[in-house]
């Protein structure tokens, strides 16, 4: 899951980047209010995290302009301030959750999970498709009762199409969905991984569909 | 305030003035009549005590027996202790009243005299007949005279004894009525909440009040001004702890999950540089915090504003080399000003460090300390990337940071440098260095006092 930090603090950014990439998102930071809406309109995020006092575009600013322009892409507000008044305007400014400073990196992951969840229509924890069971919790994976073992960008590609069932999905958007800025893609790295997901887990669980991408179908036929 | 053993209090003490000034008017009246009144009496009685002698005098010879005065006519009782003595030519007692003594009333022989006869006090007239045969003399005793004028003072004072209490009384309304405003506002003070600081509305205030009510008001207001102020600072100071606090706990926490050594060495010296930044913060937070013009009251010494500034770049230099930064302090007048030195240095360092900080690598910053129109100026100039007029506007606004700002910065600086300056009646002005090239900080204080 590939998520927007948007934070001017040098450190905490930096911090936030590298904790949830430790528990498995792909993190970019950017540290002011046009570089976040720069961000929103030309990639796809699974979830943004966003402070509000920022420089040059208010946090607040940006997520209402957001949402004016349609952005269903879940905004998880992470800010000092704490008075009930401001978390009743981030909410009602389009924010889906509402966390004041500090916080613990578990706790986020598991509220960006949680959004993410949601905004894919997904309520519960555990994504289920057939004999498969993911849990973005706690990163495992059983395929007919029997532990997978699996990399973690090949658990993250499983995720998305987990979460994206019944969709095909591009090779660019699977890419932009794993991969943060200035992290290296190499050309084939979807077909590595998607190869690998078909060896360890089925091979019919993820088609190709030749010259539009990859789709896990809802009721997949395991061959 | 010291606190005497008996509040003092207005009604009281009008009371007992008022009270005092009437006993004392009324008193002196009262003895000035007194005076008087024994005065007249004195002319009066003494015109009678002459008008008996003549009487007597026109019945000499006539009669020659001894008169016995308290048994003849039933006379007024002053007029008992008249006592008359009729000498022949000055030495042979031949008549006599009988409370006369035998010697002479009077060794006067002519006119009014007082006489002491047997340890009583007497009033004497002497007088002789038309041959200048015999001699009268009519005495009387003073204590009559004191009796009467005992009794007109008596009559004189006593109605004080019961106009004071009643006049006591009225005063006493009066004053309560009077001071009715005084006892509103304290009322209205003693039931209000402890952050009730609204001004106090008392209808009709008498124009003795109005300044009270007025200063009080106007207390309240920068009370409230001031609290307003502490509140929004601390509010402002939780929020801004919260975010170098939040890159702590989170730094730490990527520490602990660091997949491997560098990662975990990476994170932990980013825990250092949170921790010292924190740090920071707290301090230029409590710098600020102990400048709050309310609580502060700035030294004022001859302060060395050249050497100040000297030492100050003097302190920043290692910081600019380690970004191959040139610091130069321009020659220029000593200037001497009245300040606090400890501050003005914390002023100093917080525009220099700021200098360095935002500057460019291999750039520039000049330092000149100048005198112009009788007025101290410090000017820092560095050769960064400048900040734009719109933004210059909100430089010195508490937990301001420039956009972009790399470099770790509180935001709080500048709002000490201005606070300082503040309190030294200068003032921090914000311009370019050249066209669009650099910002340069000036400091000008008012005309220096000492030299």
């Amino acid at each position: 899951m590939r998520i927007l930090v948007v934070e001017d603090d040098p450190l905490l950014g930096d911090a936030l980047q590298a904790g949830l990439k430790q528990r498995g998102f792909s993190v970019d930071w950017v540290k002011d209010g046009i570089a976040a809406e720069l961000a929103l309109s030309t990639d796809a995020f699974a979830s943004v995290v966003l402070d509000l006092g920022l420089p040059r575009l208010d946090g607040l600013r940006l997520l209402s302009k957001e949402r004016a322009k349609g952005s269903k892409t879940p905004v998880l507000v992470l800010t000092a301030r704490d008075a009930i008044e401001d978390r009743i305007k981030g909410f009602d400014t389009g924010a889906d959750d509402y966390v004041v400073k500090p916080v613990d990196l578990d706790e986020l992951a598991a509220r960006l999970r949680a959004l993410v969840r949601r905004s894919r229509g997904e309520p519960a924890a555990i994504l289920e498709l057939g004999p498969l069971r993911v849990d973005p919790a706690t990163r495992t994976v059983s395929f007919r009762r029997q532990p997978v073992e699996l990399q973690a960008r090949e658990f993250n590609l499983l995720q998305e199409f987990m979460l994206n069932a019944g969709r095909v999905l591009s090779r660019k958007q699977i890419e932009d969905r794993l991969y943060a800025w200035g992290e290296e893609v190499e050309s084939n790295a979807v077909e590595v991984h998607i190869h690998h997901l078909r060896r360890k887990l089925a091979p019919g669980l993820i088609r190709t569909v030749r010259g539009v991408g990859y789709v896990m179908p809802r009721e997949p036929h395991h061959g | 305030m010291a606190r005497t053993w008996v509040r003092r209090s207005i009604r009281r003490e009008l009371l007992v003035v008022l009270l005092a000034a009437v006993a004392i008017t009324w008193i002196s009246t009262a003895i000035v009549s007194y005076v008087d009144a024994r005065h007249e009496l004195d002319e009066l009685l003494d015109a009678h005590l002459a008008q008996s002698a003549s009487l007597l005098v026109v019945q000499i010879g006539r009669e020659s027996a001894e008169i016995d005065v308290d048994r003849a006519l039933p006379l007024h009782r002053y007029s008992r202790r008249v006592a008359f003595q009729f000498w022949e030519n000055g030495t042979i007692l031949r008549l006599h009243s009988a409370n006369a003594p035998n010697g002479r009333l009077s060794s006067t022989t002519d006119g009014f005299s007082d006489a002491d006869i047997g340890g009583k006090r007497w009033r004497v007239f002497s007088g002789w007949d038309a041959d200048g045969h015999y001699l009268v003399q009519v005495g009387e005793r003073l204590e009559v005279r004191d009796e009467i004028v005992a009794k007109i003072a008596k009559n004189m004072l006593w109605p004080l004894v019961v106009a004071l209490p009643m006049l006591g009384l009225l005063i006493w309304l009066g004053i309560n009525r009077a001071i009715r405003p005084l006892r509103l506002i304290n009322r209205q003070i003693e039931y209000r909440a402890p952050d009730n600081l609204a001004a106090l509305e008392i209808d009709d205030t008498p124009a003795e009040v109005a300044p009270l009510v007025a200063s009080l008001n106007r207390l309240f207001d920068r009370v409230q001004t001031s609290m307003e102020n502490e509140r929004r600072f601390t509010a402002d100071a939780a929020h801004e702890i919260r975010t170098p606090l939040a890159a702590l706990r989170a730094q730490a926490q990527v520490a602990r999950g660091a997949g491997d050594d560098a990662e975990r060495t990476r994170a932990l010296d980013n825990v250092i540089v949170a921790c010292d930044r924190t740090a920071h913060l707290v301090d230029q937070l409590l710098t600020l915090a102990r400048l709050e013009p309310e609580t502060f009251a700035a030294v004022r010494e001859p302060c060395n504003l050249r050497e100040l500034v000297r030492l100050e770049t003097a302190e920043i230099v290692p910081a600019a080399l380690a970004k191959a930064i040139e610091i130069e302090l321009e020659s220029g007048p000593q200037v001497v000003i009245a300040g606090d030195a400890r501050l003005l240095r914390i002023l100093l360092r917080n525009l220099l460090d700021n200098a360095v900080r935002y500057s460019p690598q291999k750039t520039a910053i000049h330092v000149r300390v100048d005198e112009r129109d009788g007025r101290a100026i410090v000017t820092v100039a560095d050769e960064g990337l400048g900040v734009t007029a719109e933004e210059r506007d909100r430089l010195g606004q508490r937990f301001h940071r420039l956009l972009g700002a790399q470099a770790p910065g509180t935001g709080l600086g500048l709002s000490i440098a201005k606070r300082i300056a503040q309190l030294h009646g200068a003032t921090i002005s914000f311009d370019e260095t050249g066209p669009g090239i650099g910002l340069a900080v000036t400091v000008a204080f008012g005309p220096p006092q000492l030299r």
